[in-house]
């Protein structure tokens, strides 16, 4: 049986699968591909922060309407609303909470600094050495391990056919458009959509585009379940540590520190020097959490692009293909930045303005 | 198999009794006896809360799996069931 979609997308996660389900919903008949199980990427293994205080300014838009999207999905991916606190311990840490979560409120965050009294009345359990603080109420946190299962339903609700376990090997083209090679008969589609995250770059080199995607390494570790020890969401000026504690009791604690490894090697691997201080940070702030143990450790990858901002548009040099990813804070903002993609290969004009991967990847980095 | 628990039932001291703590109770158990089990013994059951409800929890599955009977011992969280009475030995709960 011969196949033919309007587009094949590469990579079911996040990001892919809300493209998918907007140029479904758009009239068009599109098939999802992942190497591995849907969502089990990035967009499954991160630590579920939604916190608009460590967003870009110039994605706060993007990331505000993110938030708008995960509380809409709601309880199926374990959406909470709670509050974040960032913390600051010193006075160079100080300032830096000052500078930075101005500058996101001015973006239209809704963040306010707050007194140390406060901090300390809404979360008795913290350090008392918290020097600044400032406080978000949008913020919160989704189950980043539930992405797969709540993608896989909308796909199937919304009748778009999704493959797993199929790795697309090469890519050529025909007349129609472009045949995706895989263990399987080859699938056929007019149009492609790469959104391979870390993957992307040689996703991207069948085609014979080279995309400057280079991928950290982020570490996430949890805890055994504790008695409730804080309600909110807590980070770190620096933005090093991210933690919040789940229904059951266990403690997520994150923060971008890096492990090992390459996505081309398969998954990464935690290191001692990275965790460490990682933990270290994240009991200073929290003192009691010296009393629970750690069950588990990953990392997952996160990829990026030299100016650290989004690839979502055209593929430079060949028609009818395109790209999403390398979204910092992807995991917020890619709902929504998913379905203005959507949007854009159907024809309609995006509500707000996407980012051309055949930019200067140097000259833009501000 | 693997043992979880290695297999020193020969090294029980059952003629000498020592004492050790337990939330600062002078309890007496053998020496290289499983603590869990000398717990047991002792009448103390009743070993940690569980995180969610606060409900009470002890031994269960004697192999260092459920974590139920965890307990501090110099500050560190560890399975009691994995850990031997030594004389003076001094176990906190996570009641």
């Amino acid at each position: 049986m011969s196949e033919n979609h309007d587009i094949a997308i590469i990579g079911g996660g996040i990001m892919g699968c809300a493209a998918a389900l907007r140029l479904a919903s758009g009239g068009m008949a599109p098939i999802v591909l992942d190497r591995g199980d849907l969502g089990q990427g990035a967009s499954g293994v991160n630590a579920g922060t939604l916190s608009l205080q460590i967003k870009r300014v110039r994605l706060m838009p993007y990331a505000l309407k993110g938030h708008e999207e995960w509380a809409r999905m709601g309880d199926a991916v374990g959406f909470r609303r709670t509050g974040g606190y960032t913390l600051a311990f010193t006075e160079r840490e100080a300032e830096l909470l000052t500078e930075r979560q101005t500058l996101k409120a001015e973006a239209g965050a809704p963040i306010e600094f707050v007194t140390n009294n406060q901090v300390l009345s809404a979360e008795p359990n913290l350090t008392r050495r918290v020097l600044a603080a400032s406080y978000c109420h949008e913020d919160g946190y989704a189950n980043s391990s539930l992405t797969g299962q709540y993608y896989r339903g909308r796909l199937r609700e919304a009748s778009v056919p999704y493959r797993e376990r199929c790795a697309v090997t090469s890519i050529t083209r025909d007349t129609q458009g472009f045949v995706l090679h895989t263990g399987g008969p080859p699938i056929k589609a007019r149009r492609i959509l790469l959104a391979a995250g870390a993957w992307l770059k040689p996703v991207a080199a069948m085609l014979g585009v080279d995309l400057p995607v280079n991928a950290r390494i982020n570490t996430v570790s949890v805890t055994e379940r504790m008695p409730p020890l804080f309600a909110t969401v807590i980070g770190h000026a620096t933005g090093l540590l991210t933690m919040k504690q789940k229904g059951n009791g266990t403690i997520l604690i994150g923060g971008g520190w890096q492990g090992r490894g390459t996505p081309q090697e398969g998954r990464g691997e935690v290191i001692a020097d990275s965790l460490i201080p990682n933990l270290s940070l994240a009991q200073f702030a929290l003192p009691k959490l010296g009393q629970a143990r750690v069950l588990r450790s990953w990392t997952g990858f996160e990829a990026n692009v030299p100016d650290f901002y989004p690839l979502a548009g055209e593929l430079p040099g060949v028609p009818d293909a395109f790209v999403l990813g390398c979204v910092r804070g992807g995991y917020t903002i890619g709902p929504y930045i998913g379905r203005l993609m959507g949007d854009f290969i159907l024809g309609h004009s995006p509500e707000m303005p996407l980012f051309n991967p055949g930019r200067d990847f140097e000259k833009d980095a501000t | 198999m693997i043992r979880l628990v290695p297999d020193h039932s020969a090294r029980i001291q059952r003629s000498e009794k020592v004492p050790f703590t337990f939330d600062g109770v002078a309890l007496m158990g053998c020496a290289d006896e499983n603590l869990a089990a000398a717990l047991m013994q002792a009448g103390v059951l009743h070993l940690r809360n569980a995180p969610g409800d606060g409900a009470p929890r002890g031994a269960f599955c004697m192999m260092g799996l459920c974590q139920e009977c965890v307990v501090f011992v110099d500050g560190q969280s560890v399975e009691s069931c994995r850990l031997t009475v030594s004389p003076g030995l001094a176990v906190k709960s996570r009641r």
